[in-house]
C-alpha cells in the first residue's frame, strides 16, 4: 500500500502588483491498493449506553444492532464490550471471535438502569483494546442517548486526544435519540480520529453500526500524520488556519516545530480520500517580476505524510514529498480552481452554522437567522440541497420566535460537518427564499 | 484590515476569503477622492479628509451612465427587473456640455445650502467637517459597516474610528427633539466629557459635545439650525 499526495491552490497565480495575497491549498491524501489487500485484524471495542432511558425498544434495538455487528467481523478480529450507566463494566473480554454465539449472549445481558457516565466507559474500552494492540486496527465504537451527568466532559477528551495521540486508537460516537450532547461527542470524534453519528429512531442503529464497521475496514494505514513546510515568505492565517473538508469537516491544530507542521489524521481508509485545507498568507515584494525567469515561482508549501503500515508491521513510514507552487504574473486575472472553491465552500458552510450557533447560545437570534442564512446559501452553492432545506428551515423556524428543537439542533451538526448525499455538482446561482 | 461584512471578523490585508466564515471579501482598494485627491478606501462612504460623500458620487454617476445608455438605444426593450442583467461592454458614453455640467453639480459638495435644508447636524470636531442628521428617520443608527444594523452616519471615515463601536449609538427624534443613546458600544460615549450610562438617553441642544470612545478622539458638536 502506499501513500498519493496532491496539492492545488484555490488560484494558482499571485498578482504580482500587491505585496500580499490570501490562497488557499488543498492536499488531497489517497491510499493505493485493494480492500482484499488489507487483511490485518481489527480490534473492536463497543462501548453502550444501558442507562435507565434506554429502557425497551431503544435498548433492545442497540443489543440487536451490535449483534448484527458481530455477523458482519472475522473470526481473527477482536471485540471487547464495556456497558456504562452511571458506573461502566466489561461485559465482553478482550478475545478473538473465535466463538461469536457467546459473545452474543453476552450482550443480551445488557439490562436498562442507572444515569450516565461515558468517560468511565471510555476508560474501560482503552484498557480493554489495549490488551490486543499490536498490528491490528484499534477502534472503539461509543454509543449514548444521554448527557454525561454522572461523568466529566473533559476527562472524556483527555482520554480521546490520548488514545489518539499516544495508541493510534481511533474513537468513533454515535448520538442516539435526541438528548445527546452534539458538542461534546463531536469533540471526542474529532478527537479520537474518527467520525460522529446521528441514530434518530431506534430503527436507524443497525445501519449506522454497520457503516461505521465499512469504514474501520477500509483502513488501509494507520497514525497518519501530515508534515507542512513552509516558505519563509508564507505564512498560516491566524485564525484557525488547517481544517479538514473532505470527508466530514474537522478543525485541525496543527503542532509548530520552526517552520515545520505537524498535523495529525490518524487512520488512511483506502478509497476514501481525505482533504485538508490550508489557508496561507504570501508576501511578496510588488512587481519584482523577472521576464521569462523561475524567480517568479514561489515554492510556496511542502508536505509530505508520515504513517504505520499494521499489515506489513512497518512504523514512521514516509511519502514521497510534494511541493505546491505559486507563480507570479503581471496582469493578474483570477482563476479559481473549481475543487478547491467546493473545499472553501464546505469550509465555510460549517463556520457559518458554527457562528450561527454561537450567536444564538449569546441571545442574539437576529444575528443567528443571518447567519444561517448565509450558510444556506452557501450549502446551495456547493450543490448540497439537503444541507440547504435543514438550514433554510431552521433560520425560519428561528425567525418566527420559535425554539429549534433538539432533534434540529443535531440535524444542523450533521448537515454542517458533512456532505449526506452525492452532490450534484453544480454550482447553482439560485436563491433560497426568504420569508 | 479587511472587515467581514457577514461576521465582522479583522482579517488581514490581502485577503480574499473571510479567515472565519469565508465569505468572500469585498476587494478593497486605495484609489483618491475626486474632491481633495487624499487617499481613500474604496469601500469608504466618505473621505475621511474633507467628508466629501464618496457613496452617492458614485451612485449619481452610474445612473448617469444608465440614462445614458438608454438614451443612446431607444428601441431597446428593458430587461424584465428579475432577470439578471448583463451588461454590455461598453465604452464610456460621451458626455455633452450639459450633462458634464449637471455631473459637475452633483459632485460638487454644498455644505451651506445643505444646512438650509435640514434640522440638525453634528459638526467632527477634528476635521471640522458638518454632518446632517438625515430628517426623514425616527432612528438614526451610528456606526460603521457591519451586517446586522447598517450605520446612517457612518463614521468610518474619521481618524480614530477604531475606537468606535460598529454599532455604537442612536440618535432619537421625538416631540420634536433629538435624544441620544449608548446603543451597547465596547468604549462608550461622552456627552460634554460625562460618561453616558448604557440605557440611559441625553436629550441633546445646541453646542452638546458627543465623544464617541474615550479620550476626545472622535468628537462631534450638535447644532439645531432652527
Ligand atoms: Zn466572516
Ligand atoms: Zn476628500
Amino acid at each position: 500500500m502506499s501513500v498519493n499526495l496532491s496539492c492545488d491552490f484555490s488560484d494558482r497565480h499571485l498578482d504580482s502588483s500587491v505585496s500580499t495575497s490570501q490562497r488557499q491549498l488543498a492536499i488531497t491524501i489517497s491510499v493505493d491498493g485493494s480492500i482484499s489487500v488489507s487483511n490485518t485484524p481489527l480490534n473492536l471495542c463497543l462501548v453502550l449506553d444501558h442507562s435507565g432511558s434506554m429502557g425497551g425498544q431503544p435498548l433492545d434495538t442497540v443489543k440487536k444492532a451490535a449483534r448484527d455487528l458481530i455477523d458482519q467481523m472475522s473470526y481473527k478480529d477482536y471485540i471487547s464490550i464495556v456497558g456504562f450507566d452511571h458506573r461502566a463494566k466489561v461485559v465482553v473480554e478482550n478475545q478473538t471471535l473465535i466463538n461469536p454465539e457467546s459473545v452474543k449472549e453476552k450482550i443480551l445481558y445488557l439490562k436498562a438502569g442507572g444515569g450516565t457516565n461515558i468517560d468511565e466507559g471510555i476508560k474501560l474500552a482503552l484498557k480493554e483494546l489495549s490488551k490486543s494492540m499490536k498490528s491490528t486496527i484499534s477502534q472503539a465504537l461509543i454509543l449514548t442517548d444521554g448527557e454525561n451527568e454522572h461523568g466529566n466532559n473533559d476527562l472524556c477528551l483527555q482520554f480521546a486526544q490520548l488514545a489518539a495521540a499516544e495508541y493510534g486508537i481511533t474513537l468513533h460516537t454515535l448520538g442516539f435519540g435526541d438528548y445527546w450532547n452534539q458538542d461534546i461527542l463531536e469533540k471526542i470524534a474529532d478527537a479520537g480520529g474518527g467520525t460522529m453519528a446521528y441514530i434518530e429512531s431506534p430503527d436507524q442503529a443497525s445501519a449506522e453500526f454497520q457503516k461505521i464497521l465499512r469504514r474501520v475496514q477500509s483502513v488501509g494505514l494507520i497514525n497518519a500524520h501530515l508534515i507542512l513546510k513552509l516558505a519563509p515568505n508564507v505564512r498560516l492565517a491566524e485564525l484557525k488556519p488547517i481544517a479538514q473538508v473532505t470527508p466530514e469537516t474537522i478543525e485541525l491544530e496543527p503542532e509548530k516545530n520552526l517552520n515545520t507542521y505537524i498535523v495529525r489524521l490518524g487512520d488512511l481508509m483506502l478509497g476514501n480520500d481525505r482533504t485538508i485545507m490550508l489557508n496561507l498568507y504570501i508576501n511578496h515584494n510588488p512587481d519584482q517580476i523577472v521576464a521569462a525567469s523561475t524567480a517568479n515561482t514561489i515554492h510556496a508549501v511542502t508536505a509530505q505524510i508520515r504513517y504505520d503500515d499494521p499489515q506489513s508491521k512497518l512504523e514512521g513510514l514516509l511519502s514521497p514529498e510534494v511541493t505546491a507552487d505559486l507563480t507570479l504574473i503581471k496582469d493578474f486575472q483570477p482563476q479559481i480552481n473549481p475543487q478547491v472553491q467546493s473545499s472553501i465552500l464546505a469550509l465555510a458552510k460549517y463556520r457559518q452554522t458554527q457562528l450561527a450557533e454561537t450567536k444564538l447560545k449569546q441571545g442574539d437570534r437576529t444575528g443567528a437567522v443571518t447567519m444561517l442564512q448565509s450558510a444556506a446559501k452557501t450549502a446551495l452553492q456547493m450543490g448540497d440541497q439537503q444541507a440547504a432545506t435543514v438550514l433554510q428551515a431552521n433560520a425560519t423556524t428561528l425567525q418566527s420566535g420559535t425554539d429549534l428543537s433538539e432533534a434540529e439542533r443535531k440535524q444542523t451538526r450533521m448537515v454542517s460537518k458533512t456532505i449526506l448525499q452525492i452532490p450534484t455538482n453544480q454550482i447553482s446561482t439560485n436563491q433560497i427564499p426568504t420569508e | 484590515m479587511i472587515i467581514c461584512p457577514n461576521c465582522s471578523h479583522e482579517n488581514p490585508d490581502g485577503a480574499s476569503y473571510c479567515d472565519s466564515c469565508y465569505t468572500p471579501l469585498p476587494v478593497v482598494t486605495i484609489s483618491t477622492c475626486p474632491n481633495c485627491d487624499s487617499p481613500v478606501q474604496s469601500d469608504a462612504s466618505f473621505c475621511g479628509n474633507c467628508g466629501f460623500n464618496l457613496k452617492s458620487a458614485s451612485e449619481h454617476e452610474k445612473s448617469m451612465t444608465e440614462e445614458t445608455d438608454n438614451t443612446s438605444s431607444p428601441e431597446e426593450v428593458p430587461l424584465p427587473a428579475e432577470s439578471p442583467i448583463s451588461t454590455p461592454e461598453a465604452s464610456p458614453p460621451d458626455l455633452s456640455d450639459d450633462d458634464l455640467a449637471l455631473v459637475q453639480e452633483l459632485i460638487e459638495p454644498h455644505p451651506l445650502t445643505q444646512l438650509q435644508q435640514i434640522g440638525a447636524f453634528l459638526i467632527h470636531v477634528q476635521t471640522n467637517i458638518n454632518l446632517e442628521l438625515p430628517n426623514n428617520l425616527q432612528v438614526i443608527h451610528i456606526g460603521k459597516p457591519n451586517n446586522m444594523i447598517p450605520p446612517d452616519i457612518d463614521v468610518s471615515g474619521f481618524p480614530d474610528s477604531d475606537i468606535v463601536s460598529r454599532v455604537h449609538a442612536d440618535i432619537r427624534f421625538e416631540g420634536n427633539a433629538y435624544y441620544f443613546e449608548d446603543s451597547g458600544s465596547s468604549n462608550g460615549t461622552y456627552i460634554n466629557n460625562s460618561v453616558l450610562a448604557a440605557g440611559n438617553r441625553h436629550k441633546l441642544r445646541s453646542g452638546d459635545r458627543i465623544s464617541l470612545g474615550k479620550g476626545d478622539r472622535v468628537s462631534f458638536v450638535f447644532q439645531m439650525s432652527s
